[in-house]
């Protein structure tokens, strides 16, 4: 699903990583595991086109990441940065606009509350503004849009470091459980204990 | 009729007045006394060569020329716009000439013909100062608007990917950016519609009723020349961020880095 050959990135005059190969089967999930300034992040920007790596090649489901292919490979995949990046909108709005405009019909309200309960948020989180949030609404907020979205790829940059231990178990669980092909970074064990996980250990 | 020539030498006299303001500064030690001489100077040997110019202009009053003149004014203005956004002009000027020339000559050509009904649309008599006023105005609202949208892109650019990765479109994912810009850049121009003729008398109307035309013909051409303005900032503010995306942005929807003229910003 995801393919790395022999990838070398710079940015600027700095390598961040030499001749990676990484492949990502299809349902498959991969933790990378490995201290911070090792490209993690950069490994997702690759595969989104924010970045052009140096040399090497990427494949995307069959397709080679270049700018032809890339909104049909944009289109396959939901991001979560670490930051959770959204615009500072009211949630709600947010959701309509992402849904609307990716599926062309009305947000459907009963899916929306389904998500939020599960993700244990009360549903007045919808009338505040993504600025307001503390750390761990954002991150599940971001996670809402990837459960709405329903993309078959998920790119996952330290998901559940701001939430409880609870809620860090109940996401990874939930996240692990489901047909998505996952590349995660994150520190938490929560996520390496699971023994579907295929751990990638950078140094 | 017509106004009063000016003796040189009572033009002089207004420097009179320079001479408190350059004391005062230097003694606040505002530093600017340099800009200042410069800016005047400047001011006076730019608007003297003007004149010696529009006078062989209007004599000759060939269309080319004219034409030719209103493409050069143009492109003085796409470099000085570039260079107050902090923007390359190797990047961006051609995409910036056309979105200054398209709503530039559709309206002033309208002016000509459909407001003022006059025979020669090119007459450099209309033609050069109206386009003056119009470029002069359009220069700061396109500095605003362009400004605004890439230095606000450049300072929330994860915002903007994160967005493009949720739309997976780059027009809406530029939406916020885009809006905000354009309103920054036509706000002045609004606020100072609501005010004119309350506080201010505009430029062209003092000029038009000391070279002796009727108060009531000085106020019409001073509506249809703020609608004009209005009209062409709009639209070439628009069409400069529009015209823009395809050099400042790579294959790929993403900012390219090397857009601004000094990286320090």
């Amino acid at each position: 699903m995801i393919l790395f050959e022999s990838v070398s990135h710079d940015i600027g005059s700095t390598r961040i990583f030499s001749d990676l190969t990484l492949c990502v089967n299809k349902n498959e999930k991969v933790l990378i595991l490995g201290k911070s300034g090792l490209g993690k992040t950069s490994l997702f920007r690759l595969i989104l086109g924010f970045e052009q790596p140096k040399s090497g090649q990427i494949r995307v489901n069959g397709l080679q990441l270049n700018q032809i292919h890339i909104h049909q490979i944009r289109r396959q995949i939901f991001y979560l940065s670490q930051d959770i990046d959204l615009k500072n909108d009211i949630i709600l709005r947010l959701l309509t606009e992402v849904w609307e405009f990716n599926f062309s019909q009305p947000l459907p309200r009963e899916m929306v509350d389904k998500q939020l309960n599960f993700l244990e948020l009360s549903p007045a989180i919808l009338q505040k503004r993504t600025k307001d949030l503390s750390g761990g609404e954002r991150q599940r907020t971001g996670l809402l849009i990837g459960f709405l979205l329903d993309r078959p790829i998920w790119l996952l940059d330290e998901p559940t470091s701001a939430l409880d231990d609870t809620m860090k178990k109940k996401i990874a669980d939930h996240i692990l459980s489901s047909d998505k092909t996952c590349i995660i970074i994150s520190h938490d064990r929560r996520w390496q204990d699971n023994p579907t996980v295929r751990i990638e250990r950078w140094s | 009729m017509g106004a009063h020539d000016l003796s040189i030498f009572s033009l002089a006299s207004l420097l009179i007045f320079l001479v408190p303001i350059l004391y005062i500064s230097r003694y606040l030690k505002l530093g600017i006394n340099r800009t200042i001489l410069v800016g005047m100077a400047r001011m006076c040997l730019q608007l003297s060569f003007v004149g010696l110019y529009l006078e062989f202009l209007f004599k000759f009053d060939s269309p080319w020329l004219n034409g030719a003149y209103l493409l050069l004014m143009i492109s003085i203005a796409c470099h000085s716009i570039l260079k107050s956004s902090n923007l390359k002009v190797r990047i961006f000027f051609k995409p910036l000439f056309f979105s200054l020339l398209i709503p530039f000559s559709v309206i002033l050509l309208f002016f000509n013909a459909v407001v003022v009904h006059i025979d020669n649309l090119f007459e450099a008599k209309y033609l050069v100062p109206i386009g003056g006023m119009l470029l002069g105005n359009c220069l700061r609202s396109i500095i605003i608007g362009l400004t605004n949208f890439y230095s606000g892109l450049k300072k929330n650019e994860r915002e903007y990917l994160y967005s493009l990765a949720l739309f997976n479109n780059q027009t809406q994912a530029l939406k916020p950016w885009f809006k905000e810009s354009l309103t920054a850049a036509i706000n002045p121009t609004l606020a100072s519609m609501a005010t004119i003729g309350l506080v201010s008398l505009p430029g062209m109307m003092t000029g038009q009723i000391l070279g002796g035309s009727i108060p009531l013909v000085a106020i019409k051409y001073q509506i249809a020349i703020m609608g004009c303005i209005f009209y062409t900032e709009y639209f070439s503010v628009i069409l400069s961020i529009l015209f823009s995306l395809k050099t400042g942005f790579n294959a790929f929807d993403v900012l390219k880095p090397d857009i601004f003229q000094n990286t320090q910003n």
